[in-house]
């Protein structure tokens, strides 16, 4: 293989271009199965954990709910305290030890779930209570169920106002599923080890993980912007309509969220 | 009438994954774990040149443990698969029953033995001190010719406690890694680092201005069996299993195993063009 720095990183990175591209659709796939599933995790969560309890209530339904308060709340304390690695190797060594090594990869989504879900539970939380209390009241007095009040009037401002830190779990996931390397997930990371390794270059093999690393990120929160201005709608639109008097008309221009 | 008709589709479904258990192929799986990434003990290259060992997450294995891994198979009737796996998760993989075996130039030292058993030793490496290769030092025979030297070695191994047997050594401090070591060596910061010889030819086949220094028999570095020699590694009280994968180390002679592992050197995707 060449001896310089560059021609040693193009030889690996030709070499070694279908393992890449195979370390970068995993890293993807477990970033992408991470957060969506980590968010619906969360829903739930912020949900379940904002149901109003009434004195009134029957006694199963608040011993209930505590209960199941106490247990969302002990799986969050659980896994935002514990280093993502150590889960890892905890969950496919001790867990699942009767696992194939053929499943690494599912491990992986699952680690990564249950682990984006402890924090994607308190970012909706966070968004759940960044949509002024008036909003909920208001749903509540024309007779809107806790469901109701969540699913149309709560959630969909929150979810907006939330975006920009599901964005940043997002980006965090690509890069963080690199730790799933110690149950040997066949991602990025474990890619360039294998390259470095094999090669006895590590500069060389690192600086394409790097370059792997930075395009899927960049391109990823290009979308996500994308994504986010697609949600605030267009800028200028009609509130008020009127055909025969002009002058009634309620128009905004300009409108919508400022980056 | 529901009830029975819940049963009997359970029972149906049941009777299905049955089924699919039974239809495994005939040969037993033997289930090899190594990193892939430690050439020339294995490494993980793109073609299945050199009769190299598909892995299910993609690339070809190949390398001196995965020839010696076929052979143990091929003597224990089994087919052979190779898992490619982290190096700390190797005992772990082993003993939550992942893997049959450890082949991954694994040293048997006294702290391993406590959680696995070893077999006897697959290969014994010699201890080489790389120089540069117009270097002073290029020309040395002996360990006493290194009296004066800048000698490193890597951190936490034996390569480094052994340095004080070089009589009036100037000992560096300990370094990281071997290619923190090729620089130095390199640059002319240091004078030589002590490595195995399949480590040492493969960073000359990556780096040609390098060269390694071999030492007759007596006048090299002593070592002990525990740190020179590599062996498999299987489950704690495995014994037929051990008892057979001796058995198929003893037919391989040493004239073999150098042959194996020159020709390891030789195919190493490190002299690929």
């Amino acid at each position: 293989m060449p001896q310089s720095f560059w021609g040693g990183v193009v030889f690996i990175a030709e070499k070694y271009s279908t393992l890449f591209l195979n370390g970068a659709l995993n890293t993807l796939l477990l970033a992408i199965v991470g957060t969506v599933v980590g968010f619906l995790i969360g829903l739930v969560v912020a949900i379940v954990r904002t149901i109003p309890v009434q004195p009134t209530d029957s006694f199963v339904k608040r011993a209930g709910l505590k209960v199941l308060r106490g247990i969302f709340i002990a799986y969050i304390e659980l896994f935002r305290s514990t280093p993502m690695m150590v889960q890892a190797m905890v969950i496919y060594y001790g867990v699942f030890s009767s696992v194939s090594p053929d499943y690494a990869l599912y491990v992986g989504m699952f680690v990564i779930s249950i682990n984006t879900g402890a924090y994607m539970a308190e970012i909706v939380r966070g968004g759940v209570i960044s949509v002024d209390s008036g909003q909920t009241e208001g749903a509540v007095s024309i007779g809107m169920t806790h469901w109701q009040t969540m699913t149309s009037v709560v959630l969909p401002q929150a979810i907006r106002n939330i975006m920009p830190s599901i964005g940043n779990e997002f980006v965090v996931n690509i890069k963080d599923s690199s730790v799933l390397s110690v149950i040997s997930v066949a991602e990025v990371f474990f890619t360039a080890k294998s390259a470095a390794g094999t090669y006895m270059r590590f500069f060389e093999a690192f600086v394409i993980a790097c370059v792997v690393y930075f395009v899927m990120t960049f391109t990823i929160t290009r979308i996500l912007l994308l994504l986010e201005k697609k949600m605030d709608g267009p800028k200028n639109y009609t509130i008020h309509g009127s055909q025969t008097t002009p002058d009634a008309e309620i128009r905004v221009n300009g409108g919508g969220r400022d980056k | 009438m529901k009830k029975a008709l819940v049963i009997s589709l359970a029972l149906l479904m049941a009777l299905t994954f049955c089924a699919c258990g039974s239809t495994e192929s005939e040969k037993k799986q033997f289930r090899v774990g190594m990193e892939c990434n430690y050439a020339p003990f294995n490494w993980t290259q793109m073609e299945e040149s050199n009769d190299a060992i598909a892995i299910s997450s993609g690339g070809y294995a190949g390398g001196y443990d995965v020839e010696i891994a076929k052979r143990i198979a091929d003597a224990l009737g089994m087919e052979l698969v190779i898992v490619k796996t982290e190096w700390n998760g190797l005992i772990p993989a082993l003993n939550s029953g992942k893997i049959d075996a450890i082949i991954a130039g694994m040293s048997p030292t006294a702290e391993r033995k406590e959680s696995v058993d070893f077999s006897d030793p697959y290969y014994k490496s010699e201890l080489v001190i790389v120089v540069q290769k117009d270097g002073p030092y290029a020309s040395a025979t002996s360990l006493a010719d290194f009296s004066g030297a800048k000698i490193t070695a890597q951190l936490n191994t034996f390569h480094y406690t052994v340095i004080d047997q070089i009589p009036g050594v100037n000992k560096q401090t300990a370094m990281e890694t071997f290619p923190d070591m090729i620089v130095a060596l390199k640059s002319g910061k240091i004078d030589g680092y002590i490595s195995e010889r399949p480590g040492a030819v493969s960073a000359i086949a990556a780096n040609s201005e390098l060269a390694y220094i071999e030492f007759a028999e007596g006048s090299g570095f002593e070592t002990s069996d525990e740190d020179v020699a590599i062996s498999v590694a299987v489950k704690k009280g495995s014994t037929d299993l051990l008892n057979q994968i001796n058995d198929a180390l003893a037919d391989i002679d040493q004239d073999t195993r150098e042959q194996l592992m020159n020709d390891a050197v030789a195919n190493q995707p490190v002299n690929e063009e």
